[in-house]
């Protein structure tokens, strides 16, 4: 028997600013202990759906104008981000933004500022460190300083400290060598087994974001165009075009065909 | 020129400078975590301090042994509700609107709390009766150094340290720093900014209560301390506005300018000249570093 989502977003319009409308009627459902992916060209509205989930919106002067959005049963897009987040939710904010001033493990504490009950901070960093060794090693190093690839696994570690049970990530991958990539998204992945967190995943990057989510959704400006299983938007003929960057055939593109998915996108966002 | 005088002169500057420092301290705090930048500064001076010495007068009256520290101890308390109130009151409302509005708004508060001073506790100078430090002074060197100069300092520096502890070792200091770093990232944690932006006015209001009671135990009190504090500018230009080893070590600068200035330039002009140093200096250090010497030139992100 399928359980009850973690997550239902009922087709939210969301504006900025009263005015510009964004997002126009998108729904998108979250299995409990899932991962979904968000997939859509720069300017889509991923980013704007993530704010909408975790309350950040309201602090960008955007609101959910329009539809519901439901967390464990509870309606929470009327709720603050403080709130929301100590329902359990969690943004993982795009651009690997530290606290540049502070250290690493200064970061990672930050996380753990709603103290709880029987849980030290010690055993939470412990456990960071457990999952993001090499953030052991840096630990004392100034979080502006240190690598892309370190300040990315100094976020996620971060946000992990404040015990989420739904992660949302925003292109993680983003700027990142593929070495890297590979290695924080083993690390992810390894999270979402063994602690038991639903993640949301936001990637421009189609190719890693199917092969680690088994469903997701595409987006294009401001609406869900596509919803399936990531083994049948694998193949989708506009899925390979658009966003795998392969023909039909599997082989290279012709310099015709990349000019015209350049304009395609272009004219996507 | 005498040598000792010089030494003096720098000495009580250092000293006098360092609750410029704390003052400044408050000042820095504010603006790093919600970017107010706060004109009332001086009056947040005269509040904390006449209410100290209205504590103090009391103290004395029911024979307290220990009046001083603990009518600033009573007076910080009291810091923690000013300090709550008047984020909530006055500033909560105009988070996110244009910069502008905002510093109109510590304007006006300026002109509210001076008037509140004013009526509560009348314009006359108001002295700590009996005084709080006795007038027999160290001689340290050859040089003389007055008791409440010292205690200013050691104020100045416990404070310091308690705050330097806070910021580094507790939840709730972290929380601050993480959102004077960037405010959209401590948001996503579900840090409360508006307890950040609190907690920065009620430290403000502590610092430069402090700052105002010392101030006006060395000189009495009136609506001069309030000019005095507002040194916190010159200093926190010279250290860089969102610094705060920046203020602190500004605010001990400008009280040393103060001092040499005084001692150096008196006999040539007459009067004021140690009013006016610090903002000349000020005026010309913009001219050639107006970020300070360590302010942050933030990184844009797109
Ligand atoms: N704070 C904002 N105010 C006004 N418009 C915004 C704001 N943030 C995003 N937008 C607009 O919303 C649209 C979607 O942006 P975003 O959600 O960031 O897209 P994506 O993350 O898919 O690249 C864009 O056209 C962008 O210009
Ligand atoms: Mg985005």
């Amino acid at each position: 028997m399928a359980t009850d989502p973690i997550l239902k977003i009922n087709n939210i319009e969301v504006k900025y600013h009263e005015v510009i409308l964004v997002l126009k009627g998108v729904s998108i459902e979250i299995p409990d202990g899932g991962i979904v992916a968000l997939l859509g060209a720069n300017g889509a509205g991923k980013s704007t759906t993530l704010k909408s989930i975790s309350g950040l919106l309201k602090h960008e002067d955007g609101a959910v104008t329009d539809g519901s959005i439901e967390f464990e049963g509870v309606r929470i897009d009327r709720k603050s981000a403080e709130e929301i987040s100590k329902m359990g939710i969690v943004q993982v904010i795009e651009g690997r933004r530290v606290f540049e001033h502070l250290t690493v493990e200064e970061n990672i504490k930050v996380g753990a500022h709603r103290r709880e009950k029987g849980v030290s901070v010690k055993d939470k960093l412990d456990k960071v460190y457990h999952y993001f060794p090499r953030l052991k090693e840096k630990r004392n190093e100034v979080a502006g300083f240190v690598s892309g690839g370190e300040q990315q696994m100094t976020v996620v570690g971060r946000a992990l400290m404040t015990n989420p049970k739904l992660m949302l990530l925003d292109e993680p991958s983003m700027g990142l060598a593929p070495m890297l990539i590979h290695e924080i998204f083993n690390i992810i992945t390894q999270l979402h087994r063994e602690e038991n967190i639903s993640i949301l995943l936001v990637e421009q990057n189609a190719k890693l974001a199917l092969n680690v989510a088994p469903h997701a959704y595409v987006m294009e400006t401001g609406r869900i165009v596509m919803d399936d299983s990531s083994e049948t938007l694998r193949e989708n003929p506009d899925i390979k075009d658009f966003y795998l960057g392969m023909t039909d055939k599997g082989g290279r593109k012709s310099f015709r065909d990349v000019k015209h998915y350049k304009r395609r996108k272009r004219w996507l966002s | 020129m005498d040598l000792t005088l010089l030494l003096w002169a720098v000495a009580n500057g250092v000293m006098v400078g360092s609750i410029y420092g704390l003052i400044a301290l408050g000042w820095v705090l504010i603006y790093k975590c919600s970017g107010v930048l706060n004109l009332a500064m001086g009056e947040l001076t005269l509040i904390g301090a006449y209410l100290c010495l209205t504590i103090y007068t009391f103290l004395i009256k029911i024979g307290h042994p220990l009046p001083f520290a603990s009518a600033l101890f009573l007076t910080l308390l009291a810091c923690i509700v000013m300090g709550y109130l008047t984020e909530r009151i006055f500033l909560d409302r105009l988070i996110g609107e244009p910069v502008l509005t905002v510093i109109m708004m510590t304007v006006g508060l300026m002109f509210v709390f001076r008037g509140l001073v004013g009526l509560i506790w009348s314009t006359d100078t108001r002295i700590f009766d009996p005084p709080v430090f006795s007038y027999d002074a160290f001689i340290v060197g050859g040089i003389i150094i007055e008791r409440v100069y010292l205690w200013s300092m050691v104020a100045a520096l416990s404070l310091w340290i308690i705050f330097y502890l806070f910021f580094k070792y507790t939840p709730w200091g972290l929380s601050m720093q993480a959102t004077a770093d960037d405010e959209m990232a401590a948001l996503s944690l579900g840090i409360s900014v508006r307890f950040v932006y609190s907690a920065a006015w009620i430290i403000a209001f502590m610092t430069a209560a402090v700052g105002g009671a010392f101030l006006g135990a060395k000189n009495g009190l009136n609506i001069s301390v309030g000019e005095l504090s507002l040194l916190v500018l010159p200093a926190v230009v010279l250290g860089g506005l969102n610094s705060v080893p920046g203020a602190i070590v500004g605010g001990i600068v400008i009280g040393v300018l103060q001092e040499l200035s005084g001692f150096l330039l008196d006999p040539y002009f007459p009067g004021g000249v140690k009013d006016t140093a610090p903002y000349v200096f000020m005026v010309l250090f913009l001219l050639f570093k107006p970020y300070g010497l360590w302010g942050w030139v933030r990184i844009e992100r797109v």
